[in-house]
């Protein structure tokens, strides 16, 4: 004799996703109440990569913390080199060559592709599809190389100094990045677009799923691609101008549907963009030395600084707080997913486990860089 | 008005003296654009007088209307440059200070040197306030922060605001707590971000946010009880 | 390394272990364990260009209870170390470590004065059979971790040895 089985919405378990989740990616753990399929609760748990960057800042002199602001956001490394050498050079004062402000440009929105590049594979292997991977990687090999040959590593940049760049670009990096350009814009509509963006299945599984309102993106300070996703128009490149994006013509890609659909599309175009800010400063770029005279150990006047860049993931804050030593006396990260996960406890109330895995992938993750 | 002489004029609700001070200001120096305007008026007046002694009495409608046309236009002037001036003087007045302990009140600061546009100072209990203000006013919550200064014996809590406007506007509040109690009520009600800042600051610097419903380690492995970021931290 | 518990026996089976450990290393079971930034190179080992199926190693196994080898990849924390050693026990025998990058090895760049929060080194809870320098490793490095882990395991490198051409004019 069979028994009914009834669903009983009054019980609830616990569900723990992560620290070692694929769909995760890296060590987040959610803490989550379940009811059957549908989430009750969600808690994140952070701190599983915390690497103690903000008490090294405060141990080495500024140039020392150099490498460490390339392993936090390994994904976009070099603009978190530019924000930390913002920060810095407003505190010291020190004026950048134009050239090496171009570079600076350059090779920052180039590590954007590979950012959104790679953001597109994990995020599409979350929702299962693996072959988009392979494309992505091919592309972003490409990159890797270029940017390989200027500065030296493939992922842990650490390309700028305080008063310029490492080194200077060549001819060949220069014809090697008009030749990708060309060949990503060739590849984008057919190979990104019409594989992935026009599939059904993507557009089920991200329309309408995970709907984060305006006013929920500002009470929890999102920013970057999340905020755009939102219907929120802001850019710290546009809006809080630095470096030589001014001289740029550019947009912002803003979209106001406020679901994970939206903040994809956002990416996608923001790839467009990015190529749009290369080429332009390619054929802008003036001649010039690259690094300005710095001295070795610098000791800027005490008081504090901020500097905001924006990264693949949003605005990240630097605040360098120096008492006119030779070592920050306190540098607090600002970092943009941070406060961009920080919404995910509401948002993903009530949503599918698997539309909840959606909706963190839309977000863009990275781990390091929550935990610091 | 610029977003940051409108978030100043929102954020001076914070310091009754320092609004009186400058309310006082503004109608000194309305009160003495009136005197001026009326010691014009007066000479334009004697002016008049002069000329109607001087010229013939069909004139003096037309002089009437000018120079009240004109104590008018030097009504406005002066107010503009009291409002122009008002900032300025104050700046001038704090920032000579900001090396030692400062005193409540809001700093106007320039972005390109330093990357903020306002700088306030209050006690710990008026962050909260701080936070609804800045919450009506359409910002968002950046960061906090902790700065130990271990030789004042003080522990300064940094928090930091943004808008999305097109025009660049970021406000820094600041505060002191004391190092041995370091408490301060905590934002969470009025900015749901602050949650999880309010919870790094406490793992870092050991700063109780009374009020936090969830001060539990972050960052932190779960049963951490040390606090990294002060100076006098060793593992 | 035997790690393989057999219970002695009388009977030996030498030839039949060779022949088991051939297999083995040739179809190595990573599993997907990413801890930072390390672990986007070994994506990228397992991306189109440096293709780590030509070595058997492709199968990325996203549960601990499906794979063989434990790639390290990453900085290891005091909170995630309980994690690590509970997936490394969850791992079957015959299991293998790689320990990848500097932090794996060491800790890398967070071994400093006021360390709090890094663990120094894999290899302080976890028998680790083969370490690849790098801060990340490159993809390169990662295959010839894995051919080095298949000498190990069957007593002969599958694939020559070649000396990089130019290496005279580096030194
Ligand atoms: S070795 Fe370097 S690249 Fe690898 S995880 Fe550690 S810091 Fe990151």
């Amino acid at each position: 004799m069979s028994v009914p089985v009834q669903c009983r919405h009054d019980e609830t378990f616990v569900l723990n996703l992560g620290p070692q989740h694929p769909a995760t990616h890296g060590v987040l753990r959610v803490k989550l109440t379940m009811d059957g399929e549908y989430i009750v609760k969600a808690e994140p748990v952070l701190g599983y990569i915390h690497r103690m960057h903000e008490k090294m800042a405060e141990d080495g002199n500024f140039a020392q913390f150099m490498p460490n602001t390339a392993r936090m956001d390994y994904l976009h490394a070099l603009a978190y080199n530019h924000g930390y050498c913002l920060a810095v050079e407003r505190a010291a004062g020190i004026e950048v060559p134009e050239r090496a402000e171009y570079i600076r440009v350059i090779t920052v929105e180039m590590n954007r592709l590979t950012s959104h590049l790679l953001w597109w594979a994990a995020f599409l292997l979350d929702l299962g599809g693996f072959s988009p991977l392979l494309y992505a990687f091919d592309d972003r090999e490409q990159i890797l190389d270029l940017l390989e040959r200027i500065t030296g590593s493939r992922l842990t940049y650490c390309y700028f100094r305080f008063g310029g760049v490492y080194n200077d670009i060549d001819d060949e990096f220069i014809a090697g990045t008009y030749a990708f350009i060309k060949r990503l814009r060739s590849r984008l509509p057919r190979l990104y677009h019409d594989l992935v963006t026009g599939n059904i299945i993507l557009i089920k599984r991200l329309k309408g799923i995970g709907m984060l309102s305006k006013e929920q993106a500002r009470r929890y300070g999102c920013t970057g691609p999340v905020a755009r996703g939102s219907g929120i128009n802001y850019d710290v490149r546009k809006n809080e101008p630095y470096s030589v994006y001014p001289e740029f013509d550019f947009d912002v890609p803003v979209y106001n549907e406020c679901d994970s659909m939206a903040r994809y599309m956002v990416r996608m175009d923001e790839i467009e963009q990015s190529m749009r800010i290369i080429e332009q400063a390619l054929d802008k770029l003036p001649d010039g030395p690259v690094r300005a005279k710095v001295p070795k150990i610098l000791k800027p006047a005490a008081g504090d600084y901020w500097a905001s860049v924006e990264t693949a993931r949003g605005n990240l804050g630097h605040r360098l707080v120096c008492d006119g030593k030779k070592n920050p006396y306190k540098l607090k990260l600002r970092s943009p997913t941070f406060s961009n996960l920080s919404c995910f406890g509401e948002v993903a109330e009530g949503m599918l486990l698997a539309d909840a895995l959606a909706f963190m992938g839309s977000l863009d993750l990275v781990i390091p860089e929550i935990d610091r | 008005m610029s977003i940051v002489e409108e978030t100043r004029r929102a954020l001076l609700v914070l310091f009754p003296e320092l609004a009186a001070v400058e309310e006082e200001a503004r109608a000194a120096a309305q009160a003495e654009a009136e005197i001026q305007a009326a010691e014009e008026a007066a000479a334009a007046e004697k002016d008049e007088n002069e000329m109607d002694a001087l010229l013939a009495e069909r004139d003096a409608v037309r002089l009437d209307a000018e120079s009240a046309k004109q104590s008018v236009a030097a009504d406005e002037d002066n107010l503009e440059a009291a409002e122009q001036e008002d900032p300025a003087a104050e700046k001038k007045e704090k920032e000579p200070e900001e090396e030692g302990p400062r005193e409540n009140g809001i700093v106007l600061t320039d972005h390109a040197s330093r990357g903020t546009d306002i700088d306030v100072f209050c006690d710990p209990d008026q962050v909260v306030a701080a936070a609804g203000i800045m919450d009506e006013a359409g910002f968002f919550l950046e960061a906090i922060t902790g700065v130990d200064w271990i030789k004042e014996d003080k522990l300064e809590v940094i928090y930091d605001y943004n808008q999305y406007g097109q025009e660049q506007c970021r406000v820094v509040v600041r505060t002191f707590v004391s190092r041995t109690e370091p408490e301060i009520p905590t934002i969470m009600d009025v900015m749901p971000s602050a949650d999880w800042h309010e919870r790094e600051t406490h793992d870092f610097y050991g700063i109780r946010f009374t009020g936090h419903p969830n001060l539990i380690p972050i960052l932190l492995p779960e049963d951490a009880d040390f606090h990294p970021l002060l100076k006098d931290f060793t593992p | 390394m035997e790690t393989e518990n057999v219970p002695s026996s009388i009977v030996q089976f030498a030839q039949l272990d060779k022949l088991l450990n051939l297999c083995r290393a040739n179809s190595l079971w990573p599993m997907t364990f990413g801890l930072a930034c390390c672990a986007i190179e070994m994506m990228c080992t397992g991306g189109s260009r440096f293709d780590i199926s030509r070595f058997g190693a492709e199968v990325f196994r996203p549960s601990p209870r499906q794979s063989d080898v434990m790639i390290v990849a990453g900085t290891i924390t005091k909170k995630m170390e309980p994690a690590v050693k509970t997936l490394y026990d969850q791992m079957p025998e015959p299991k293998w470590v790689i320990a990848m990058g500097n932090c794996a090895i060491s800790g890398g760049p967070f071994k400093c004065k006021n360390n709090y929060n890094v663990v120094e080194g894999a290899d302080q809870f976890l028998p680790v059979d083969v370490y690849i320098p790098g801060c990340p490793p490159r993809p390169e490095a990662l295959l010839e971790g894995i051919m080095t882990l298949e000498e190990k395991l069957t007593g002969k490198r599958r694939w020559p040895r070649r000396q990089p051409e130019n290496i005279g004019s580096l030194s």
